[in-house]
């Protein structure tokens, strides 16, 4: 046995063995580690751009224990559009934070780019079997970014039936987070105080603004159900409850206000509510031909918003021979929006309660197409390569859009490019 | 909205019942052993997808935990 | 582990009913399997319980040699055995057992060979010093060797003449399946032990007793074994000595020969069972260079 690496006997035999009696090979070594790594690279065409690197580190100890730390690093840079509607004119914005202005150009959809932030997150998960028939998860997650801050925790509940052919999960988590933007939260629906080099510019900002931070709740529940169907086939159901509470506003998106003439005479500062309770029914099913894996699955997800949405995603790995794979990907994803959405607001009604034009709440479709590939290289090691695309088209209407706003491209689309590289050892 | 759950909470209890029947022996789970074939094969892959998606899009989630909220939507 | 003769079949092996005794904190049950004594140990309190693992335990043991045997003539492998190069289609356990008999093939470099069951019709080791003739051995080689036969899971193809045998693997499955089964009814601590082949599973050490099989009558070494594997692979019994030099029963597929200087015995620990007793063949396989072998598995082991 001198042509093969000796410590890769020992591996490869554990792994054969488990394979022959069906258990799930937690492939011991004497380092007990696996480090798996991986760089995110997400480019809008003329957008955002993001670059986000993650390492995880899982420790498996005796008894199916492990735990699992995760640190994700946020680099954004780019733009994004505030919800202002485009026009035939220059407009000029004050920044989020009060200090200068911007200016967009006649036909262009607004943007803000004062957008550059990075965020580092951690999370600790811990898992391991109560006696035969259960297993339980806890974690906790802590984020942060220069005006942001998150701490959550999370806890699960797996119980074992039929010989562990069908699971039933019950989870919990919740999330507290706070936001303290600079510029302080503006006050929902104040017009926008535009510096056109008055002495009283200052002042007539801080009038815009209603202190300092805020924060907000989130706390879910999910109930699944995960069976096994037959030898190749595994499906999985799953019932989520969301709820969220406190300042659920972007305070960096605005609406314009518009004349008869379609440009607009002010802008205000979005409200949304203060609380959001979300439903969704998942789906998904796995199953193993001869070689191949194809992996498919559907969302429905409803709230009191009045959004819903459709997610419906299709991964097929194609597998190369032993070592190698290549993994096209669909994903198409459709949501109405909400019900205080608006592209815009007419001059001359009365404010509503709640708006926003952030177009993330309006009707929109989002296509995503990709391809991954993976190998196993000689030392034991994964790697993998995807390159996706993604493209979002609104969906709304604007037949009652006034004056030159009908010329205007009130709904453009955003695509995206996603790459991927990542490695495991 | 009742009426929503009604047709998620019935359907799984008959998905549940029905279920007792379905299976592999022991021996039979090699295919299902595969990491390639836990529902969520790439965590990693599975959470950046996730993030992309909750600051793009209104909806979030449905298929377990993890970590991480951030300032994005 | 099955005891081999030459031509003619015995009858599939009929079992006495499993005995049942009591100890302190735990039960011990007994029974015959696989041509060797078995025991159950189970840390539980009630009898009822012990008694209807131990059943559970011995129907399974029985399950597996029944499958397994040679000697039973409308198993599937008999069928296999009989096939005269037909394919024929195995079934789930099987297609299993053949995949991990492959595997092991090419990890041991073609040394681990279930077709080289045929070479006992040259050999005998019984002791004596009757040493085949290399004709007789070489006229058996054509019918030994994995890569003779076709397998595509699930139809398996075996030339005409060869054979296969599960024996090396079998009894150290039967361990483990045996295990697997009883921990889907029972959480506590157990020990399932089929003539020296054990695995422990469950919060608590145990104290087995191991006879030294190179010198049986020396008092028996006493294990103590919390949680894992144990399996001995060794020729302590079945050699032949001529001028001096001892034959041991591991032969080389591709030779058909005895391996040199191969160890007396060697015991190996390991997750389970099927791993440990693989990682004890493989190393008998390697002769004099076992030990070599095993300190780079990184291994517990013992080597008589």
């Amino acid at each position: 046995m001198q042509l093969m690496n000796p410590k890769n006997i020992r591996g490869a035999l554990t792994i054969a063995t488990c394979s022959l009696l069906g258990l799930n090979s937690a492939v011991a070594d004497e380092e007990n580690w696996e480090i798996d790594s991986a760089v995110l690279y997400y480019s809008e065409t003329d957008r955002v751009t993001a670059i986000e690197p993650v390492i995880n580190l899982k420790r498996n100890f005796d008894d199916e224990k492990a735990l699992n730390l995760k640190l994700v690093f946020d680099l954004l840079t780019g733009a994004s559009a505030t919800g202002a509607t485009p026009s035939d004119q220059v407009q000029t914005f004050t920044r989020p934070s009060g200090n200068g202005s911007y200016t967009t150009s006649s036909g262009e959809t607004p943007l803000d780019d004062t957008f550059k932030d990075t965020r580092a997150a951690l999370s600790a998960q811990w898992e391991q079997p109560l006696g035969r028939d259960y297993k339980t998860s806890v974690g906790s997650n802590v984020s942060k970014e220069y005006d942001y801050f998150s701490l959550g925790i999370n806890g699960s509940l797996s119980r074992y039936f039929n010989q562990r052919n069908t699971t039933l999960t019950a989870g919990l988590s919740y999330a507290n987070d706070t936001i303290e933007p600079e510029g302080d939260i503006p006050l929902e629906l104040a017009s926008m105080a535009i510096n056109t080099g008055q002495a009283r510019f200052e002042e007539e900002f801080n009038a815009t603004r209603r202190g300092g931070d805020e924060s907000k709740t989130t706390a879910d529940l999910l109930l699944g159900v995960t069976q096994v169907i037959d030898r190749q086939t595994l499906m999985q159901l799953n019932y989520s409850f969301g709820q969220s509470d406190g300042y659920l506003t972007d305070p960096f998106k605005i609406l314009s206000v518009v004349g008869n003439d379609g440009r607009a005479v002010d802008y205000v500062y979005e409200s949304r509510p203060d609380s959001r309770t979300k439903h969704s029914l998942y789906w998904q099913t796995k199953h193993h031909f001869n070689q191949d894996i194809v992996d498919l699955s559907y969302r429905y997800m409803w709230d009191d918003w009045d959004i819903t949405s459709h997610t419906f995603d299709l991964r097929y790995r194609w597998k190369l021979g032993h070592k190698h794979y290549l993994e096209p990907h669909f994903r198409y994803y459709m949501q109405s929006n909400a019900d205080f959405y608006q592209r815009f607001l007419l001059d001359g009604q009365p404010l509503p309660e709640h708006a926003s034009a952030d177009y993330r709440l309006g009707e929109l479709t989002g296509i995503t197409l990709g391809l991954k590939y993976g190998m196993t290289l000689p030392n034991d090691h994964d790697l993998s390569l995807r390159l996706e695309y993604y493209q979002q088209s609104g969906e709304a209407n604007a037949n009652n859009a006034p004056g030159i706003l009908s010329q205007q491209e009130l709904f453009p689309d955003v695509d995206a490019v996603i790459v991927q590289f990542s490695y495991s050892f | 909205m009742t009426h929503k759950l009604l047709y998620i909470v019935l359907p799984t209890t008959l998905l549940i019942g029905g279920c007792a029947n379905l299976g592999v022996q022991p021996w039979e789970r090699d295919l299902l052993a595969k990491p390639e074939m836990q529902l969520i094969a790439d965590p990693i892959e599975a959470a950046l997808d996730d993030h992309i998606y909750f600051s793009k899009e209104a909806s979030s989630g449905g298929r377990g935990f993890g970590g991480g909220g951030c300032g994005c939507n | 582990m099955f005891i081999r003769k030459k031509g003619g079949r015995r009858a599939p092996p009929i079992h006495k009913p499993p005995s049942l005794k009591k100890a302190e904190g735990y039960y011990i049950g007994r029974f015959q399997a696989m041509a060797c004594p078995c025991e159950l140990l189970m840390a539980v309190e009630k009898k009822s319980l012990a008694k209807s693992l131990l059943t559970l335990a011995a129907n399974e043991a029985w399950r597996i040699e029944q499958k397994f045997s040679r000697y039973v003539d409308d198993n599937l492998i008999y069928r296999i055995n009989h096939s005269n190069g037909k394919p024929i289609k195995v079934e789930e356990e099987f297609v299993q057992l053949l995949n991990f008999a492959q595997q092991c093939y090419e990890l041991s470099d073609g040394l681990f060979d279930i077709t080289s069951g045929v070479l006992r019709y040259a050999w005998t080791f019984d002791g004596s010093d009757r040493i085949p003739e290399p004709a007789p051995v070489e006229a058996l080689l054509p019918y030994v060797g994995w890569d003779k036969v076709t397998w595509q899971p699930p139809y398996f193809i075996l030339p005409k003449g060869m054979e296969i045998d599960l024996g090396g693997i079998g009894k150290e499955y039967a361990v483990d399946r045996t295990l697997l089964l009883l921990q889907e009814k029972c959480q506590a601590a157990m020990v399932v032990n089929f003539g020296g082949d054990i695995h422990a599973s469950g919060d608590r050490t145990w104290s087995i007793g191991i006879e030294n099989p190179a010198n049986l009558d020396s008092p028996i070494k006493i294990l103590k074994i919390h949680q894992g594997a144990l399996a001995t692979s060794g020729d302590a019994r079945r050699f032949l000595i001529k001028d001096g030099k001892r034959y041991g029963h591991v032969l080389n597929p591709k030779t058909g020969w005895p391996i040199s200087n191969a160890q007396r015995s060697v015991t190996v620990a390991a997750g389970t069972c099927t791993e440990a007793g693989i990682l004890a063949t493989f190393a008998l396989l390697q002769g004099e260079k076992a030990e070599e072998f095993l300190k780079n598995q990184d291994v517990q082991y013992w080597i008589e």
